[in-house]
């Protein structure tokens, strides 16, 4: 008898240890400083790049089509992940070198610890809150039954509606409870069937579409809810890559440096070239490349403005106390430091 | 009760494996939260994880006792005659691997984003299996014990009652284990999916808010509540009414 439960204990013991076996074998910290290096150096000239889809991604769709990297030695794997989640939950298992999302986005997983900074400002375009309904003209008139999308919770767009009410009813979660998550193209479906969803918060192309329509108005502009103008995206690079590939890094900084560039100087081709790939016709595109207030950028607009605001109203815990917590050299050498009070590119970092 | 204390123990045991390849590892919080923080999480939104359980309770529930209707009458169709019983035997073909989130498209597209798609998954996904077991249920009644019942003097409802009930109730009641669970699956699923809306959501929307705030502790949380509520579910209700009806009638062996 006490044999066989000697075997027991050691049969849990053993399943134990080819439990913390196979769990530490996808780790990467347990294996030899050496090979880490080792594998790092083989991967100095790739670089993991997550994508979405939307007009903000046009100067990362150039990018990939036209291929600004490989003259630097940079190969870039590109990635196509559903939503902004996966992207980060990626990012933190070490899956992913660069993304792009929202600044609160990013300011959540920097909250919870996503070893990652910003490299670059990626574009500042329209965000607006839409709405068809001739009852609704301003936030303060959405009923309990109204029901908005926006793309998640903690979404950029959640943010801003939460930092509009805050500033006029007084309360950033007054319509927490009235709050559906759609993905885009969803949200503009619903939007446009009129069936269901009342407003919808989103960006371009969805946002130009959905004002075409006749009686859809602006509730809420984006730069109105926070102040002034700031990044609808930004590239975040993980430490990991940031300190172990330098070359890589610069390499991919100044592709996308480029690539912005290209789209700016060259947007009829920039609407030729991706007009199949957004299945509309190249003259809208062209129409929505060209639109008020879409600005391929990337410049630092309004990086720090989220953080406070969401620390307040609870969706982070901590706030970055300088600009070196969250974003990389090149950001702060554009931002610069002035003696003796903030210069005009330090002042846009923070809200109004 | 016994069987109900060792699952208790045997989380007790997964949770320190559990710690044991946190630490051994060396993961991030972010990764691999630990037992005390996911506690913790469990802890300060209690408030939050009761509402939304409830409501996840409730809607379930309610697409239960709607998939079983539905079920009974499907059954009894089916059993009425060989013409309906094959229409219904290939209706659940085509149907039952279906899994109800595929069908979640449709389903707002009929019935817009709120309960009611919700809803229609979870019936739909709990029903088939249902059917499946009632009717595999009444089919497996053993001849000779219909006709001992029709010689004792008995027929149409005490008939049904007193045989044919007791003779099928393990495939009912294994019937009803796969629906609800079944049904629980589609509840989360659906509210993961397409989010619900944020006054009106179960624990599936839960998991869905925390996720995309990176609280992980607090998904584990959203999991550990879906887990206990099942092992409840199973051991205080399934149990005890295995234990009441076909243990009592010795039906299945004990």
């Amino acid at each position: 008898m006490f044999c066989f439960k000697k075997q027991r204990v050691y049969a849990v013991l053993l399943v134990v240890i080819l439990f913390t076996t196979i769990f530490s074998g996808c780790s990467r910290k347990d294996m030899g400083e050496a090979q880490v290096m080792a594998e790092e150096k083989e991967k100095l000239s790739t670089i993991r790049v997550a994508k979405q889809f939307g007009l903000v991604y046009a100067p990362l769709m150039v990018a990939e089509k036209i291929d600004f990297f490989s003259k630097y030695g940079l190969k870039v794997e590109w990635l196509t992940l559903g939503s902004g989640g996966t992207v980060r939950e990626a990012m933190a298992a070490n899956e992913l070198d660069v993304a792009f999302m929202g600044i609160p986005p990013y300011l959540i997983g920097w909250d919870k610890g996503l070893p990652a900074k910003i490299a670059a400002g990626y574009c500042v375009t329209p965000v607006s809150l839409v709405a068809y309904d001739e009852n609704i003209k301003t936030i303060q008139d959405f009923k309990p039954e109204h029901k908005i999308a926006v793309p998640s919770p903690g979404s950029i767009q959640h943010i801003l509606l939460s930092m509009a009410l805050k500033k006029r009813v007084g309360d950033p979660n007054a319509l927490d409870d009235n709050l559906v998550a759609l993905p885009h193209p969803d949200g503009a479906q619903a939007m446009l069937a009129k069936k269901d969803v009342v407003a919808h918060f989103t960006t371009p192309p969805y946002l130009f579409e959905e004002m075409e329509q006749p009686g859809y108005k602006v509730v809420l502009d984006g730069f109105d809810a926070f102040g002034q103008d700031f990044n609808f995206n930004v590239s975040i690079v993980t430490q990991s890559y940031h300190d172990n590939n330098p070359q890589g890094y610069a390499a991919f900084v100044q592709g996308l440096n480029e690539a912005m560039n290209w789209v700016n100087e060259h947007k009829e081709e920039t609407a030729e070239l991706l007009a199949p790939e957004f299945k509309i016709e190249k003259e809208k595109l062209l129409k929505y490349l060209t639109a008020e207030g879409v600005n391929y950028t990337t410049a630092p607009y309004g990086l720090m403005g989220f953080a406070d605001f969401m620390k307040e109203a609870g969706y982070i815990f901590r706030v970055p106390e300088r600009l070196s917590d969250i974003a990389w050299e090149n950001i702060l050498a554009q931002v610069g430091k002035r003696e003796g009070g903030s210069c005009t590119l330090e002042k846009i970092q923070w809200s109004k | 009760m016994r069987d109900f204390l060792w699952k208790i123990a045997f989380i007790l045991v997964a949770a320190i494996i559990w710690e044991l390849i946190r630490l051994a590892g060396g993961y991030p919080k972010l990764l691999f939260p630990g037992v005390g923080s996911i506690a913790i999480a469990l802890w300060t939104e209690r408030l939050d994880i009761i509402s939304k359980t409830l409501f996840s309770l409730k809607i379930i529930g309610m697409g239960l006792i709607v998939a079983i209707v539905l079920a009974m009458l499907g059954t009894f169709i089916s059993i009425s005659g060989k013409f309906f019983a094959e229409i219904v035997t290939d209706l659940m073909a085509i149907m039952h691997p279906l899994p109800g989130i595929a069908i979640l498209p449709v389903a707002i597209l009929w019935f817009g984003i709120g309960i009611k798609a919700i809803l229609f998954v979870i019936v739909f996904s709990a029903v088939w299996p249902l059917i499946n077991h009632f009717y595999t249920g009444f089919r497996s009644i053993p001849v000779n014990q219909l006709e001992v019942g029709r010689n004792l003097g008995l027929a149409g409802w005490e008939l049904a009652m007193k045989v044919m009930l007791p003779a099928s109730f393990p495939h009912i009641l294994s019937g009803l284990r796969t629906g609800w669970a079944r049904a629980w699956q589609a509840s989360v699923a659906a509210e993961l999916v397409f989010g619900a809306a944020g006054g009106q959501g179960g624990l599936g929307w839960y998991l869905y808010k925390k996720r995309f705030m990176m609280e992980t502790p607090g998904v584990f949380a959203g999991m550990l509540i879906i887990v206990l509520i099942g092992i409840a579910v199973e051991y205080l209700i399934f149990a005890g009414v295995e234990k009441r009806t076909v243990r009592k009638w010795k039906t299945i062996i004990s």
